[in-house]
């Protein structure tokens, strides 16, 4: 479920970097407050934990395949939330930088689905009010697999909501969101059964190590989770907005006649106009035509009309290639000057 | 991919013995981790049927792979691991968007074909390029780089003992799985509770772990930081190092 730099837009990613960033400070905010220097490694021992209980595989009834634990609510469970989504965060940030699972522009989206959902919705709304005040087996099972499923099922759903907000993807919303969240039901399901039956033999054997579920108090966080959600609805709303012209565009049409100022005719302008179009950080990602095909486009759509030149396509391609080849060569010179590494430690 | 290539990986890239002396050096680093954002944003800011603005930008991590000795294999192999999820993101666009968009001889290529490409061009690249830059810097910069962009403390010690203590888990549950293995008889065993309860054995051994390990730092005079090191201020080459990269970036995205 990583999200990939080549799925988001630049605004996408770098509002998601902020709203994951801004969590990391607070959880350390709060970390600091407790001055328990003592869970430090734990934290960083679980976090290590998790990259090696990844490793062990379970077979999956009925399927002929095999899956290995995603971690997050384990974590929450044992770290309880703040600590919890610093010890995700630090995984996906490794995972990223030495294995490629999900960009670096995509980090934030990544922590977002991955760590706040578990840690800060499914953990304390979920788990804690289904476990209560007296565990008992029972409740645990429940509270593990309905938690579970529920943060994996909002994280795939971010996951839509922030592929479909960056425009990158064809797929559209319901096709997205129907194929996205059974298939992450299922996982869910598995991934509850696997923490409640790890939970189980902890309670059994050392249950001191789990976090008693009413020594967390429900973060406050919740109301800039519901900040987020709304940039994010806002967002997709903003897709079905009126066509119709706003406020400031109406008042200009009845003052001018017309509901955008027309610029005239300068170089200047039209070069910061084509500057300004190649920097497009939140494409329209309409066709990039000249005017004249779009214009034959327009005149004659019920006939498939090419809106490029192939021509200088193919020649921009192979060009792009030449450009590749000429890199690879000036780095081999470039090298040279450079001592030559060392390969042992 | 096996954890146990993972983990060679990480032993691999973590050293960050590989540098192009011209760019990436030791007190570059910070300026090399500013470079790789703004590379990456500028990759994902291409527009989604442009491929040869896509392609050109290949160009960054091919030169700090060439110039760099950086070994290709490794690159290459997780280039190939694509996650599966942007290759599904893909291969849908041929099939939900079927505009026509170039047209060669009586050939149509559509618009999905050429976006999904782009997608994954845009992939490769910025994924090529992460990897060479963990290729090129140990870890423990990246972590004393993270430390100077005023990153808390927390996620940053998080990070140093996460690194740390990987291998020698990974090692402890490739040990439990092969034990395991060795006692299974076809997939007896090989069950999610039985698992489970492996994995659960791991985790008592790690909280064990993870006292002692306290009670080691704690006797080295361990107060909740790991390093006193001062923040390094910003220098004048950083600046020009990142200015000179933003502006090749832009250039490229202008020419091309």
């Amino acid at each position: 479920m990583h999200m990939a730099d080549a799925l988001i837009s630049p605004v996408v990613g770098g509002a998601f970097w902020i709203a994951s960033g801004a969590l990391i400070g607070y959880s350390a905010k709060k970390i600091a407050e407790e001055k328990d220097n003592s869970k430090t490694p734990l934290m960083g021992v679980l976090g290590a934990f998790v990259f090696a209980a990844q490793m062990i595989n379970f077979s999956i009834p009925g399927t002929g395949s095999s899956g290995h634990i995603g971690g997050g609510l384990l974590l929450t469970a044992l770290l309880g939330p703040y600590r919890a989504f610093i010890a995700i965060a630090s995984v996906l940030t490794i995972q990223c930088l030495f294995f490629a699972d999900g960009g670096i522009l995509a980090l934030g989206c990544n922590i977002f689905n991955l760590g706040f959902f578990p840690a800060f919705i499914a953990y304390p709304f979920i788990y804690k009010l289904i476990i209560g005040n007296k565990q008992s087996p029972g409740k645990l099972a429940a509270a593990s697999i309905v938690a579970a499923d529920a943060g994996l099922l909002m994280g795939a759903f971010s996951v839509v909501v922030q592929t479909l907000l960056s425009g990158i993807s064809e797929l559209p919303f319901g096709t997205f969101v129907l194929v996205m969240l059974p298939i992450h039901f299922a996982i869910g399901i598995v991934e509850g059964l696997v923490v409640w039956a790890v939970l189980a033999f902890v309670a059994r054997t050392e249950p001191a190590l789990l976090v008693p579920a009413n020594a967390v108090k429900p973060p406050r966080l919740i109301i800039a989770a519901f900040a987020v959600a709304a940039l994010a609805f806002g967002g997709i709303f903003a897709w079905f907005a009126s066509s119709s012209p706003d406020g400031l565009e109406w008042s200009m049409s009845k003052v001018t006649g017309t509901e955008e100022f027309e610029r005239a005719g300068n170089k200047v302008h039209d070069v910061l106009g084509s500057i300004q179009k190649k920097f497009a950080f939140l494409p329209d990602y309409s066709f990039k035509a000249t005017e004249t095909a779009a214009t034959e486009h327009a005149q004659e759509k019920a006939e498939p009309a090419s809106p490029v030149c192939p021509g200088t396509s193919v020649a921009g391609v192979v060009g792009s290639f030449l450009v590749l080849f000429m890199a690879g060569t000036i780095g081999f010179i470039l090298r040279g000057r450079g001592a030559k590494p060392q390969t042992s430690a | 991919m096996k954890q146990s290539a993972r983990l060679a990986y990480i032993h691999l890239a973590g050293r960050g013995t590989y540098a192009p002396a011209f760019f990436v050096n030791w007190r570059n680093h910070r300026a090399a981790l500013i470079i790789l954002l703004l590379f990456v944003f500028f990759v994902i800011s291409v527009n989604k049927h442009d491929i040869t603005a896509g392609i050109i930008y290949a160009v960054f991590p091919v030169m700090l792979i060439t110039a760099g000795r950086l070994p290709i294999a490794p690159i290459l192999k997780r280039l190939a691991l694509i996650s599966p999820f942007v290759l599904i993101m893909a291969a849908a666009n041929p099939l939900l968007d079927t505009h026509p968009y170039i047209k060669i001889n009586t050939m149509v290529i559509s618009s999905g074909i050429v976006s999904g490409t782009v997608i994954l061009i845009k992939s490769l690249v910025t994924i090529s390029a992460v990897l060479a830059f963990t290729l090129c810097v140990p870890f423990y910069r990246i972590c004393e780089i993270l430390r100077d962009f005023r990153v808390p403390n927390v996620f940053v010690t998080q990070l140093v003992l996460l690194y740390r203590y990987s291998f020698l888990l990974v090692e402890e549950a490739m040990a439990m799985q092969k034990a395991r293995n060795l006692r299974s008889f076809g997939k007896k065993g090989k069950d999610l509770f039985t698992t489970a309860k492996l994995i659960g054995s791991l985790l008592l051994r790690t909280n064990n772990k993870a006292e002692r390990i306290y009670r080691g730092m704690i006797a080295r005079g361990f107060n909740g930081e790991l390093t006193k090191k001062k923040i390094d201020k910003i220098r004048i080459d950083e600046v020009v190092l990142t200015c000179a990269a933003l502006l090749v970036f832009t250039l490229i995205r202008v020419i091309f």
